[in-house]
């Protein structure tokens, strides 16, 4: 991890684990700034909400996600969310920021366009498909119903 | 319309197949015939009745070249190239190959002109220059051009570019972000690039252009995305837009005028595009161009199909809806429209009719008739007057079972009350599924057998249609239609047929979709490949399987054959599944992207045992 570090005599570069390293004067930090950084996660208020879900599941369909994301978000022009694997992050601070912000590859920018509200409800519904473990593929096993377009 | 029952000359060629082709294990798990391909017929007498049969266009260029998507403008696929032969095929193997760098669906063909080689990859879109005369096949250039990356979520069905095509030096095609490039094939500099679709309205581009006299003919992608599709003239020297033409709208935008005579009276009226909509509906009714185009120069007319009408639930736009799901003769200089053929008018099934048209002159009824054969998503085969839009013949060429035939006064299908969709209703196997008898994969014809050789699906579908709210740049379907193989256990079939009597002759059952285009050559010989990754060599009279060769990834481009440097016959093809099939049928093909697992999809079981997604061009010669 350090290898870039390694071949730089300089100090002023991060290195995992030692981010203070970042810092070349560390006298000037103010008293009582914490040497650890702790992650401070965003909250979802809709997080594991039942009736929130389910409203996100009528959200999903409504704004059209579903044909994009594919029934019960199975995958298609967009991608998968049946799987716990996530491109841009699954935190729900992540998966809101897909949301608003939209992603290169085709995925639109839905903030200012529905309210943030809404996007959180469609987080915790996008949130509560990933269950699956697919990392095993058997061709015994059973299939899901798809559809083309 | 299940054709099951065996001629004795069917079962002895079937006897033949299944003795020489031990290799194909391509077998689904409900295949209740076996994993071998086999030969069925309607027909006991496996000739066709067909005689003076001939291409309505010459091939572009020298017989050795392929400088257009479809080899010339009628949409033939046929070469005179003979040195491959029913007796010598078995001898066939590869000679070269070449990674196009890019995975996902590989539809379309590369072009050869003089010694090089001109192959167009999907999204992103590059292009490069093959030197055939070295050996090694280094490349001459490669042209990687500026494309939207937000064009490949916009993409319905997989972000594929079905080739390009080559006038007066240059390289022409499409990007998928909407944009028409010209490319000087001496030197791979883009000579010009101009905007034509608008992305943010769900506009993509993945079709193959042509040029007509001087004029790039391209059309948009889209109609899953509620855009108002169109077909457009570029001026090929220049790139600046010459005509544009609305498949929907009134007939100012639509080009109709006073040239317009549809053949039958529900054609006729006027502002039909946009009076056989409720309202404003028109303005996000799909009718998009995503097809290929054909081109009969003595009649100075330009064929194109249209895509189906948006959304899918049929509630929400009432009427006939044109010009979606038709097939349009439009001027070639000007782009007005000459006649229409609506062939699945109100369609609510998704039946695009965007298939090729491909235009020969054939005997019918003891008479030669200037016609264009299609094979459409429908699943009707149509013999059509080119010069008229009459329909001579329709035909089914799958099992169908949403409509019981074509009503010749009128030029509409009957169609079968209890297959109608609607909004909320949940309505259960109709055949053909949406993806149709046939989809984009390409039929060829040989005047040598006045046949057509047509690779087709056999799948059905149950549709429930759902009220939706078009919001641009998202889609605009409102419906969900899971698909199953169709009767007969098999899910997709390569056929030949004889489009005079509207028979098949023999068929070649495959356990998935054909989704791969046909090339027929003068040897005798038709090339197709298949879904779970098989490139196979058939004898065009009997189909029989000469030779296969396993690919690696699925097929689903389209065959073509040249002569090389050295003046042997070579024939090309893509290996690399995708398209509708791949991204969104298959589901679990890729292996490349691990933040999207998915699952394996109903309709295509166990294809990811055969097939991951690839990119590989191979050339096979004697
Ligand atoms: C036009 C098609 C389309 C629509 C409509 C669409 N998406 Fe997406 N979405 C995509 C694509 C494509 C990506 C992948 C983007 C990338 O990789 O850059 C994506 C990515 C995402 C991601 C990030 C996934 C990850 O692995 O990190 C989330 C979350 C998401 N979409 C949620 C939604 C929601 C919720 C809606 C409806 C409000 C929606 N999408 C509508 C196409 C779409």
């Amino acid at each position: 991890m350090t290898s870039a570090v390694g071949t730089d005599t300089g100090s002023n570069y991060f290195v995992a684990g030692d981010s203070l390293r970042l810092i070349e004067h560390p006298e000037i930090l103010p008293a009582g700034f914490p040497l650890q950084i702790k992650p401070l996660p965003i909250k979802n208020r809709y997080e594991g909400d039942k009736g929130a879900i389910a409203n996100g599941a009528k959200l999903f369909v409504g704004y059209n996600c579903l044909d994009c994301h594919g029934a019960d978000g199975s995958g298609a022009m967009g991608p998968s969310f049946q799987d716990g694997r996530w491109h841009f992050g699954g935190s729900p601070g992540d998966v809101f920021e897909s949301i608003y912000q939209g992603r290169p590859d085709g995925m639109p920018a839905w903030g200012g366009r529905i309210s943030n509200e809404q996007i959180w409800i469609l987080t915790a519904y996008v949130r509560s498909l990933s269950s699956k473990d697919l990392s095993t593929e058997n061709f015994t096993g059973k299939t899901v119903e798809r559809t083309g377009h | 319309m299940k054709r099951v029952l065996l001629g004795h000359a069917a079962i002895a060629t079937l006897m033949a197949v299944a003795a020489c082709n031990g290799g194909d294990k391509g077998a689904t798990a409900d295949s209740a015939s076996g994993s071998e391909p086999q030969v069925t017929s309607g027909a006991a007498t496996g000739t066709a009745s067909t005689s003076g049969a001939r291409i309505a266009v010459a091939h572009a260029g020298p017989p050795g070249e392929w400088q257009m998507p479809a080899g010339d403008y009628a949409s033939s696929r046929y070469s005179e190239l003979a040195s491959i032969t029913p007796q010598n095929a078995a001898n066939l193997h590869v000679s070269w190959a070449f990674s196009t760098g890019v995975l996902r669906g590989h539809e379309g063909q590369p072009l050869v002109v003089g010694n090089t080689m001109y192959v167009v990859t999907p999204y992103p879109n590059v292009s490069y220059a093959i030197d055939l005369a070295q050996t090694g096949q280094p490349l001459k250039w490669k042209f990687r051009p500026d494309n939207s990356q937000q064009a490949i979520g916009r993409a319905c069905c997989d972000v594929v570019n079905r080739g390009a095509t080559y006038a007066d030096g240059r390289i022409f095609y499409n990007l998928l972000d909407g944009h028409t490039v010209a490319i000087d094939a001496v030197t791979g500099n883009q000579v010009w690039r101009t905007k034509m679709g608008d992305l943010s309205r769900g506009e993509t581009i993945t079709m193959a252009p042509i040029v007509v006299k001087g004029k790039v003919i391209v059309g948009s992608s889209g109609g899953e995305m509620g855009v108002r599709g169109w077909i457009a003239a570029l001026d090929a020297a220049t790139g600046k837009e010459v005509w544009r033409a609305y498949n929907i709208g009134p007939d100012k935008d639509v080009k109709v005028g006073p040239k317009f005579k549809p053949f039958y009276a529900h054609d006729r009226g006027k502002d039909l595009g946009a009076t056989s909509w409720p309202g404003d509906t028109w303005k996000t009714g799909g009718g998009a161009v995503w097809g290929w185009l054909s081109y009969d120069p003595a009649l100075n007319l330009i064929y194109h199909g249209t895509s189906n009408p948006g959304p899918w639930n049929e509630n929400q736009r009432t009427g006939d809806n044109k010009w979606t799901a038709s097939i349009l003769a439009r001027d070639a200089d000007t782009g007005e429209m000459v006649w229409a053929l609506q062939v699945t008018p109100h369609d609510m099934w998704d039946y695009d009719a965007v298939n090729e048209n491909i235009l020969v002159d054939l005997p019918i009824k003891g008479q030669m008739r200037k016609v264009l054969v299609h094979f459409d998503r429908n699943g009707f085969a149509y013999t059509i007057d080119r010069a008229t839009g009459e329909i001579l013949l329709a035909e089914p060429f799958v099992p169908m079972n949403w409509s019981t035939g074509i009503d010749m006064a009128t030029g509409r299908p009957n169609v079968v009350e209890t297959k109608k969709t609607a909004q909320d209703k949940n309505v259960k196997d109709i055949c053909p599924s949406l993806e149709g008898g046939k989809n984009q994969q390409p039929a060829a014809f040989s005047p040598q057998t006045g046949l057509f050789y047509v690779p087709t699906n056999n799948l059905c579908m149950d549709f429930q249609a759902r009220a939706v709210t078009y919001i641009a740049g998202t889609p605009f379907i409102g419906g969900n239609a899971p698909e199953k193989g169709g009767p007969g256990g098999y899910r997709g079939e390569f056929i030949a047929w004889d489009a005079t009597t509207g028979k098949k002759i023999w068929g070649i059952k495959e356990p998935y979709p054909v989704w791969g285009g046909a090339l027929a050559t003068a040897g005798g010989v038709v090339f197709y490949g298949t879904l779970d990754g098989w490139f196979k060599a058939v004898d065009a009279r009997s189909g029989k399987v000469l030779w296969q060769f396993k690919v690696g990834s699925g097929v689903v481009g389209n065959p073509v054959t040249y002569t090389g440097p050295d003046g042997k016959q070579y024939v090309a093809i893509y290996a690399g599944i995708g398209g509708d099939m791949g991204l969104l049928i298959a589901g679990d093909v890729a292996a490349n992207l691990p933040y999207d697992v998915r699952e394996r999809g109903t309709t295509l079981p166990d294809i990811a045992r055969w097939t991951s997604w690839g990119g590989e061009l191979f050339v096979f010669s004697l």
